[in-house]
């Protein structure tokens, strides 16, 4: 049945307590209701995903390098680019496939091959670049794919259909899905949070990427900013102590009591436990925040650009605090890899800015004994050409959009460490096997949540919607 | 194969009962069940939610041929699918019940697994006769008699008795009526979104009158706060928003758009034409600019203008958006499915998707806005004031007078010419001369231009000296370019020719070989230019293509391998005709592409004239250059052909001196070159004025309409048939005589017979009123929609409405007039167990404030508010840094009365909206939605106790209590509370606010207090005490905060 039944504070609740995983509410502010109701098929659908699968991980922090970093540069080692440096994209590799309007035009598609160092490292002889000597240390503890794919070839229609599983707007972001399905399991603090790197520029980002789209409010993502207010509207205004905010939440309940012997309606003490929640957080959020008990050892993992609020590097360092909270998903954005021209000076700054913070991140979670329960995602929307946009000189070069093929790691949650996953040409253009498209990572990612993409469903517009809509296979080879 | 023959062919199916789930025992062969399912209620939708998948309209997934959507009519199915009143002998029932997983549909892997509650329904429903019938919606709405009630008294309109009939049905009295203070607060919110004035409180109550209500109702109905409450539910609808979506979201100013709905609602412009200048106002005969302006609502989609995109791709998702927003909003049908595939559920094939895909297909625009300029896409329409109008009508006819006499002058002998032939000079001049470039060397990466040395020409790249036409030419490799910086830069009113000699020596698509502009189609950017397309010249002026230019083509290819001269003019009249290509100094025969150019070709940042290469676009590859010629003037053909031979002046005169005239008169004749010098001054006047209007994007047909196919899997690039305009025959077929255009659709959609319009519209006025609509799932009436509450009652209302001319306010009035919409909100738990959601509407209407609501009361409340009506988006007080950290752009926060109106009118960028109201659940405004979820988070609590927005307005109420509500603290209270809640307080509330104001009074330091009292923009009243305000503005933010506001009750 498709009409509406018990109310969702109820239903949720019951069957959220027979969950196999252990977690105390749905999304922060669940515990409310005057939220719209749920059916029991949809609860029970949802309780049969979580259900599904025992859980590899808890949470996930996503670490999503926006612009589209180049493989070509970081992770996929190609000699023979190199060999053939300059000499024209053969039509056999290209395959009249479409380019982007930036570069489709020239006259010429040079080969560029890196101008990179590269060595093997690890035990797994991963090959990474000299630009992230940070990343080449953990290598055995990272899960390769080097044969991500993608849709979308522009920046906009690629970012929302990572991050929603549609190149249109208006889908839930993976985040939301995960928070709808699985709760929160920190009632101070929301269940999914937004980290973005301050001033960074580049390609735009927009908060719809976060957005919960279908999904109601609450289960969108709640970015942490640098500044007096990390959470929007946190700080009460000045002359508003503590203890007076107390009180006056105090008579505000009082009033609110008033008003149920009026009305009799239970929404109305659900508003109370949300006043009391946002109380709560007021506390909460600036502790989570406030770096002054890390010690110095932190900074000499993360780099001491984790002192400066907005960093790369202290947004990693939040996100692992966020972890030991029991956040559920920590969104990362850190703009700037869309490097069309001057490439090798611009993505020296992007692996200055990345590569340190990524590594202390995962060794950090590691040394903690966070990490076997935390999935860390590195990655962008696309990858780069294997040729040149624009001239390719002795010394510079520039690199186009390109959704075919590019690398992402995983680490931590349950994912097999040292692998490289997926394998492309030797001009790095097309892959040759074990493709892993965009709908594959997520339900993948679902799946190390415990939950079964084609069943964590929500009912809009008259049909289904999932993350992943009719697509995606679980890449098992990924799971240790 | 389901079919009449081989009704098992998918396996043999021996039927054992005790194969079957044993709630077959729960209804025994024979006895019929008094309480039979409904149908369309109970049993369709279980069919579709379960079995319509494979089974359903989707021609491709059906499975065995079965189709189950149709019904059950008995020539239309294999006879034992569906025995009335023998489930056990039915098919349908064997494979729903079958014990066996091999048999059991639907099938272990299907999402929807049907419950024992369900089959047994099922079963049921079999048992007892099996009646069916078209999915109700698709039926035309019928007029049912109101039900017999008992309660009579209670009942005010014909639609209280649907209502109560079914409480009754239910054992369920009516609720009790509402406080008049609570009913008036009530309407307030639900007709003005503003809550009541202390005057109207005081006013409009039972001391005044019996009719005291109908009265408030009928004031409320006439205020301009009316249209704009309406407005702000079809902005959603429309996905209105300020700025384009997509990553850059650049401001596109359609607020006139706006504007034009919150006077519609006000005018009360019946709904039938209300949607029809939507969807058609620019095809109505003598369609005014209010028509067309209408016509944005299909325009207010995102558009992107990223670099690299591929128009055709987005210009394919605009039209699809159309759609999507035309079926949700006008038919309430989800269109999207058919997209890609027949509708799963309901009866629209792909075709039909793309026939009405083929509605909104029919104007010129690009799938890329201008990423260099802020030229609006086009179609668009120009907003002129009427004093530029005024101004434009003046510079018009002056225009008039003088190309007439130009005209006159052309045709007549003079005896200036006469004179001048008869002693013609002994060698001829071209005058006008700019640039004169031979590209015989290049010297320190210069062009030498002998016309003008202080303005050589650049290279950039390395294009290289090769054998010109004389002496040496250029080489151009396609990404190499020379440009000419200082030469040729040409508005559209300026009477310009250039000639180049090339030689193609590479066949291609397409070439850049000269033009002054920025970029190409990724950028929309604007100027000249000079292309081959499959090897024929094409020259164009470009404010936005397509849809502002003038563009002609030759309609032969230049010949290639060998060198031909071009030479383009344009005589500065924005007109195509004005426009000239000549190769080898005759005039080419050419093809008219585009013929509109209202506004300037200039915009774009700096360009030169360039040849051979464009940003992002198809060079001059493997090309040759020689001799460029720049004029500022339009040369005559005997010119033209003189650029060519050297020598057709001479010639002329010798042999045929009357064919220089017009040479004569455009270079010699003193009174012919005023008028050309007057005539461009005009040009330019008008020019200035046009580029002074505001312009909107609205629809416009295409001349010849453009031809649209179904697109095989939704995808841009795979074109499959052809398809005409038309409409899902299965709702209701298009009359014989139809338009073939977007009126023919309007019409269509309008027409009284229509099963779906006027039930969609009005049960989102109930939506408006109650809540919820009597059909919850406002934007889907098909098959996988929720079911109506009260069927006969929603077809009343449509019938009714239809009736009544479409009459919106009649129809708002009515609803809030009913008994049902005047009862308390207040419930008891019997009532709560039985009608939880209210969907019976045993109870009146309560739901939490929207977003704009709890702004607007707020400021309404502490006298802030500025009700102006209309004018361009304001920006109000949001958190800094915003914008700047997703897109480095700077917020740019209004003042004074910008910071107060109602929340309308705020802004709505779409990469980061307003974040308070993306907090209290407004929609995002990126597609069609017609309803808003209501949601209770802590995030919520923060922003009324937090936005400064909100202490703002506690802090101005507190000042404003404690000068106009009394004297004393208890009775400013009493102020402040029937400002925010339109109540009275208990004297219990009072007290626990006076007892709140004398504690923090009390303890509130001085810092405090005057941190407290100065919070937000408005100037403080003088003359108060500090911590007397501080102290009230924590009970005013109490007030506010508290349930009594933020709820409607």
């Amino acid at each position: 049945m498709t009409r509406p039944t018990d109310n969702l504070d109820v239903t949720r609740r019951q069957f959220l307590s027979r969950m196999s995983i252990g977690l105390g509410t749905m999304a922060l502010g669940s515990l409310a209701s005057g939220g719209r109701s749920i059916t029991t098929e949809e609860g029970e659908r949802i309780l049969g995903a979580a259900r599904h699968f025992a859980p590899r991980a808890r949470r996930i922090i996503y670490l999503f390098q926006s612009g589209g970093p180049s493989q070509l540069d970081l992770f996929d080692y190609k000699p023979k680019l190199e060999e053939l440096n300059g000499q024209e994209l053969p039509e056999t590799i290209r395959r009249g496939q479409r380019l982007t309007g930036m570069s489709g035009n020239q006259s010429s598609l040079p080969l560029a091959g890196a101008q990179f160092k590269w060595k093997r490292h690890g035990e797994c002889g991963a090959w990474v670049s000299e630009l992230l000597p940070e990343t080449a240390r953990i290598v055995d503890r990272l899960c390769f794919i080097h044969s991500m794919n993608t849709d979308a070839i522009n920046h906009d229609p690629a970012i929302t259909f990572f991050q929603t599983g549609s190149e249109i707007a208006g889908r839930p972001s993976t985040g939301s899905w995960i928070s709808y399905g699985l709760g929160s399991e920190n009632e101070n603090l929301p269940s999914f949070i937004v980290l973005v790197t301050k001033n960074k520029g580049g390609q735009p980002l927009y908060s719809r990427l976060w957005g919960s789209g279908f999904l109601d409010s609450r289960y969108q993502g709640v970015q942490l900013r640098a500044g007096r207010d990390p959470v929007l509207y946190l700080t009460d205004p000045e002359g508003i102590s503590r203890s007076r905010r107390r009180r006056m939440l105090d008579h505000l309940r009082g009033l609110d009591e008033l008003q149920h012997e009026r009305e009799s309606d239970p929404g109305i003490s659900a508003r109370i436990a949300q006043y009391e929640m946002a109380y709560r957080m007021q506390m909460s959020v600036p502790e989570t925040t406030d770096i002054s008990d890390e010690p110095d050892s932190t900074f000499e993992l993360y780099g001491e650009d984790a002192r400066t609020p907005g960093t790369y590097a202290a947004n990693c360092l939040l996100a692992r605090r966020l972890a030991e909270r029991d956040v559920r998903f920590v969104q990362l954005y850190h703009q700037g890899w869309d490097q069309h021209g001057g490439l090798p000076a611009n993505i020296r700054i992007q692996a200055r800015e990345t590569d340190r913070a990524s590594a202390a991140l995962v060794r950090d979670l590691d040394q903690r004994g966070l990490l076997e329960d935390t999935l860390v995602i590195w990655g962008g929307e696309f990858g780069r050409t294997n040729y040149s946009q624009g001239a390719l000189t002795t010394n510079d070069y520039g690199r186009d959009h390109h959704p075919r093929c590019f690398t992402m790691w995983l680490a931590g949650g349950g994912t097999r460490p040292g692998t490289r996953y997926g394998t492309t040409d030797e001009l790095g253009y097309n892959i040759t096997g074990n493709p892993v498209h965009v709908h594959d990572l997520n339900a993948t990612l679902l799946h190390i949540m415990g939950i079964d993409h084609k069943r964590l469903t929500f009912p809009h517009q008259g049909r289904d919607f999932r993350l992943t809509d009719v697509h995606g296979e679980v890449i098992h080879d990924l799971l240790a | 194969m389901f079919v009449k023959t081989s009704p098992t062919a998918t396996g043999p199916l021996i039927l054992r009962l005790d194969l079957f789930l044993p709630i077959l025992l729960l209804f025994p062969s024979g006895e019929v069940s008094a309480q039979s399912p409904d149908y369309q209620a109970t049993i369709r939708p279980l069919l579709s939610r379960s079995c319509f998948q494979c089974h359903g309209p989707d021609a491709a997934a059906r499975k065995a041929g079965l189709r189950l959507d149709l019904g059950f009519a008995p020539d239309t199915i294999a006879e034992d699918l569906v025995i009335p009143g023998d489930p056990e002998g039915s098919l349908l029932f064997q494979r729903i019940s079958a014990l066996d997983p091999e048999d059991r549909m639907p099938p272990e892997e299907a999402p929807h697994q049907l419950t024992p509650d369900e089959i047994d329904q099922i079963g049921l429903w079999i048992r007892n006769g099996a009646d069916w019938s078209r999915h109700w919606s698709f039926e035309p709405p019928r007029r049912i008699p109101a039900p017999e009630v008992s309660e009579t008294d209670w009942c005010i309109d014909e639609l209280d008795r649907f209502i109560l009939h079914q409480l009754e049905q239910e054992g369920l009295a009516p609720s009790g009526q509402a406080t008049p203070e609570l009913l008036l607060r009530r309407v307030c919110l639900d007709l003005t979104g503003l809550p009541p004035s202390v005057e109207m409180l005081d006013t409009h109550a039972p001391e005044q009158g019996a009719d005291w209500y109908e009265r408030a109702v009928d004031r409320l109905l006439e205020t301009d706060a009316y249209g704009e409450r309406m407005a702000v539910h079809w902005m959603e609808l429309a996905r209105y928003a300020d700025t384009h979506g997509y990553q850059t979201d650049v401001h596109r100013p359609t607020w006139p758009w706006r504007d034009w709905v919150i006077k519609a609602f006000n005018e009360n412009l019946p709904y039938d034409q209300f949607i029809t200048w939507q969807l058609a106002g620019d095809l109505l005969p003598d369609a005014g600019r209010e028509q067309r302006l209408a016509t944005a609502f299909n325009r207010l989609h995102r558009q992107t203008n990223e670099g690299g995109s591929i128009e055709e791709e987005f210009r394919v998702e605009y039209v699809a958006d159309r759609v999507a927003t035309y079926g949700t909003v006008m038919l309430g049908l989800t269109t999207e499915c058919a997209r890609c595939h027949d509708h799963k559920f309901d009866p629209m094939s792909q075709v039909e998707y793309y026939r009405l895909f083929a509605y909104f297909d029919d104007i010129d625009e690009s799938g890329l806005y201008s990423h260099f300029t802020n030229a609006t896409p086009t179609p668009a329409l120009s907003l002129s004031t009427p004093e530029q109008d005024q101004r434009l009508q003046a510079v018009e006819s002056g225009l008039r007078t003088i190309e007439s006499r130009l005209m006159e002058r052309d045709h007549t002998g003079l005896d200036a010419f006469e004179a001048w032939i008869a002693d013609p000079p002994s060698s001829f001049e071209i005058p006008g001369l700019l640039g004169a470039y031979d590209f015989e060397s290049i010297a320190d990466g210069r062009l030498e231009n002998d016309a003008a040395p202080e303005n050589p020409g650049a290279l950039s790249g390395a294009p290289s000296l090769t054998d010109g036409v004389r002496g040496n030419g250029l080489h151009m490799s396609g990404d190499d370019n020379a440009h000419f910086p200082g030469v040729g830069e040409f508005d559209r009113n300026t009477p310009f020719t250039i000639s180049l000699s090339l030689r193609i020596n590479e066949a291609a698509e397409r070439n850049v070989i000269l033009h002054r502009s920025r970029a190409w189609t990724d950028a929309g950017s604007q100027g000249y230019q000079l292309l081959l397309e499959e090897g024929r010249a094409s020259w164009s002026l470009v404010h936005f293509w397509p849809g502002n230019a003038i563009s002609i083509r030759t309609t032969e290819p230049l010949p290639s391998g060998q060198w031909v001269q071009v030479t383009v003019t344009s005589d500065g009249s924005s007109r195509a005709e004005g426009l000239s290509i000549s190769v080898d100094g005759e005039r080419a025969e050419i093809e008219i592409v585009r013929d509109g150019l209202t506004r300037a070709i200039t915009g774009g940042g700096p360009g030169a004239m360039t040849i051979g290469q464009r940003f992002r676009d198809r060079g001059f590859r493997n090309g040759d250059v020689d001799e460029l010629r720049v004029f500022d003037r339009c040369l005559t053909r005997l010119e033209i052909r003189h650029l060519f031979d050297g020598v057709a002046l001479e010639s002329a005169r010798l042999e045929d001196p009357d064919a220089l005239l017009p040479y004569f008169l455009a270079t010699v004749d003193d009174t012919y070159g005023k008028d050309l010098h007057e005539l461009r001054t005009l040009r330019s006047e008008r020019a200035s004025i046009l580029d002074g209007t505001t312009e909107i994007m609205t629809m416009s047909e295409l001349p010849t309409p453009r031809t649209s196919h179904v697109l095989e899997r939704g995808r841009y690039d795979l074109r499959g048939e052809q398809v005409p305009p038309g409409v899902p025959d299965a709702i209701m077929p298009l009359p014989e005589s139809a338009r073939t255009d977007r009126l023919g659709l309007a019409r269509w959609t309008t027409d009284p017979n229509h099963p779906l319009t006027a039930r969609v519209a009005v049960n989102r006025l109930w939506q408006i009123v109650f809540g919820t609509g009597i059909v919850p799932t406002s934007e889907d009436f098909g098959s996988q929609g929720a079911h109506p509450s009260h069927p006969d009652l929603l077809d009343m209302l449509a019938l009714d409405f239809i009736e009544s001319g479409w009459d919106v306010k009649a129809m708002m009035r009515r609803l809030v007039l009913s008994a049902t919409y005047r009862q308390a909100s207040n419930t008891t738990p019997g009532h709560r167990t039985i009608d939880p959601g209210n969907r019976l509407l045993s109870h009146g209407p309560s739901r939490r404030l929207t977003a704009e609501m709890l702004r607007d009361q707020a400021l309404a409340a502490s006298g802030l508010l500025v009700d102006r009506v209309g004018g361009p988006s304001v920006h109000p007080h949001q958190p800094s840094g915003l914008w700047q950290e997703k897109s480095g752009q700077v917020y740019p926060k209004g003042s004074g009365d910008a910071l107060y109106r109602r929340s309308l009118y705020t802004f709505w960028k779409r990469t980061s909206p307003p974040p308070a109201m993306i907090i209290l659940d407004a929609g995002k405004r990126n597609v069609c939605i017609t309803r808003r979820s209501s949601t209770n988070t802590p995030l919520q609590a923060l922003v009324l106790l937090n936005d400064p927005q909100f202490v703002e307005a506690a802090r101005v109420l507190a000042e404003r209590a404690s000068e106009d509500g009394g004297t004393t603290p208890r009775e400013q209270i009493l102020f402040a509370f029937r400002g925010l809640t339109g109540r009275h307080p208990s004297r219990e509330e009072t007290d626990l606010l006076m007892a709140l104001y004398e504690t923090e009074r009390d303890s509130l330091t001085p810092t405090e207090a005057l941190a407290l009292s100065e919070t937000g923009d408005a100037p403080r009243r003088e003359g108060l005490d500090p911590t007397h305000v501080a102290a009230m503005t924590i009970v005013c933010s109490t007030i506010l905060n508290s349930d009594a506001s933020v709820m409607k009750r």
